[in-house]
């Protein structure tokens, strides 16, 4: 996937809807490049059980770097429907495809997606650039 | 400067401990103000960094008979016994109900120009806290420096049982021992940075030298508070307000230590209870 495709979280997550054939919305969810690169050293993640029904702006996860442990956001809300369960064995590498084979979970969408408070791409490099300086 | 809450608590059980510290969390994430707390321990105590197993304990024989609670925090085990612990539970946003125009004050213009507030970066604290740290030292004599990058594995299951066997970006050294090193919990509302500063070598963590050691001299934490709230201060543009926890406070706490800290679901397990009644009231 090309980040310029998908929406952001003020938090950091990425999320990528699409529409399975039952005509379900389907949000696959990740950690952009930008928290990536800030949070170095990932050490620990973990990752909700399929079945798990989440909140857009609740924690659906949790990860350790440098030793801090951040919570991991939903976009959306739904029920986990798939986990990335390899992410965790390789997660010195995460950042090299945050984007794609390095996804986190997939939801299943319940009601609508509440876009207004997602970023797109622009408007996510814009945030980035803010806090950057 | 910012108003900053100071608490200074006499020696308290583990559990008791953490659950101050899981408490100023939340509340300073509510409340919008900042906290720093001083503590020390009942009795020697080990404590797991977040996502340790508890079963790792058995990698560290002298501290079996300790007993152990598990932090919010990440990073490794500690043994906490003759030393100094602190908490600072920093706001990452503005209480809901603070007016968009008050945000010119004097601590968000500190949150501009040095990485505090919502987009604050997690190293910046740590590089904070043990700068105050290694100037104390350098007060009493002490050359002690901050550990640059380290070449040490990545890997979770590579890392040494004990955090001050462990070297991080940021860690507090003299020469090549870890006197001080701290860890983080962070939400979207707030952050928690607690850390350790070992003042002499424990009975049941016999291979880790404290100051005293490395010094060759007593370190009285009458003596070594005012300096570093001075330093602290100056970093961080805090001005303290001596504030005990309140009896309400204190009854919230007590639940909470009871309903999660001395449970073996979250100490052995890590299992996390519904917390939100003790977080939102």
């Amino acid at each position: 996937m090309k980040p310029e495709d998908l929406l952001f979280t003020k938090t950091h997550e990425w999320v990528h809807l699409t529409t399975n054939p039952t005509g379900e919305t389907i949000a696959t969810v990740g950690i952009s490049a930008f928290a990536l690169e800030a949070l170095t050293d990932l050490v620990f993640i973990e990752l909700p059980p399929v079945g798990r029904r989440v909140e857009a702006g609740g924690a659906f996860g949790e990860i350790e770097s440098v030793k801090a442990v951040s919570d991991l956001y939903s976009p959306v809300n739904g029920e986990v429907v798939e986990v990335n369960t390899a992410v965790a064995d390789r997660l010195d590498r995460i950042a090299e495809d945050p984007y794609g084979a390095n996804w986190l979970v997939k939801i299943k969408v319940a009601g609508d997606v509440d876009r207004s408070t997602l970023l797109s791409y622009d408007e996510y490099q814009k945030q980035c650039a803010e806090e950057s300086h | 400067m910012t108003d900053c809450r100071l608490l200074i608590d006499p020696p308290a059980a583990g559990a008791w401990n953490m659950a101050v510290d899981e408490w100023l969390w939340h509340w300073a994430g509510k409340t919008g103000r900042w906290c720093l707390r001083f503590y020390r321990w009942e009795g020697p105590t080990l404590s797991l960094g977040y996502f340790q197993n508890h079963e790792d304990r058995q990698q560290h024989p002298p501290s079996l008979s300790c007993p152990v609670v598990r932090r919010i925090s990440g990073g490794g085990a500690i043994v906490h016994d003759v030393e100094w612990t602190y908490s600072l539970a920093v706001p990452l946003k503005l209480p809901t109900n603070e007016p968009r125009a008050n945000q010119t004050s004097e601590g968000l213009i500190v949150s501009r120009n040095s990485g505090c507030g919502r987009n604050m970066p997690r190293q910046w604290l740590y590089e904070v806290v043990h700068g105050t740290i290694v100037e104390l030292l350098a007060h009493f004599g002490v050359h002690a420096q901050i550990c640059g990058k380290v070449q040490e594995g990545k890997k979770a299951a590579a890392l040494p049982f004990l955090c001050f066997q462990r070297r991080s970006p940021g860690d507090v050294l003299v020469g090549p021992i870890k006197v001080a090193g701290s860890a983080q919990r962070r939400n979207n509302d707030a952050l928690l940075q607690h850390g350790s500063l070992l003042l002499a070598r424990s009975l049941v963590a016999p291979e880790l030298p404290g100051l005293k050691e490395i010094a060759g001299r007593e370190f009285p934490f009458e003596f070594v508070l005012e300096v570093w709230l001075a330093r602290l201060s100056d970093r961080l543009r805090l001005s303290w307000a001596e504030e005990q926890l309140s009896e309400t406070e204190r009854a919230a706490i007590d639940q909470l230590v009871l309903a999660k800290h001395n449970c073996p679901a979250w100490v052995i397990k890590r299992t996390r209870p519904e917390l939100s009644m003790f977080f939102n009231s």
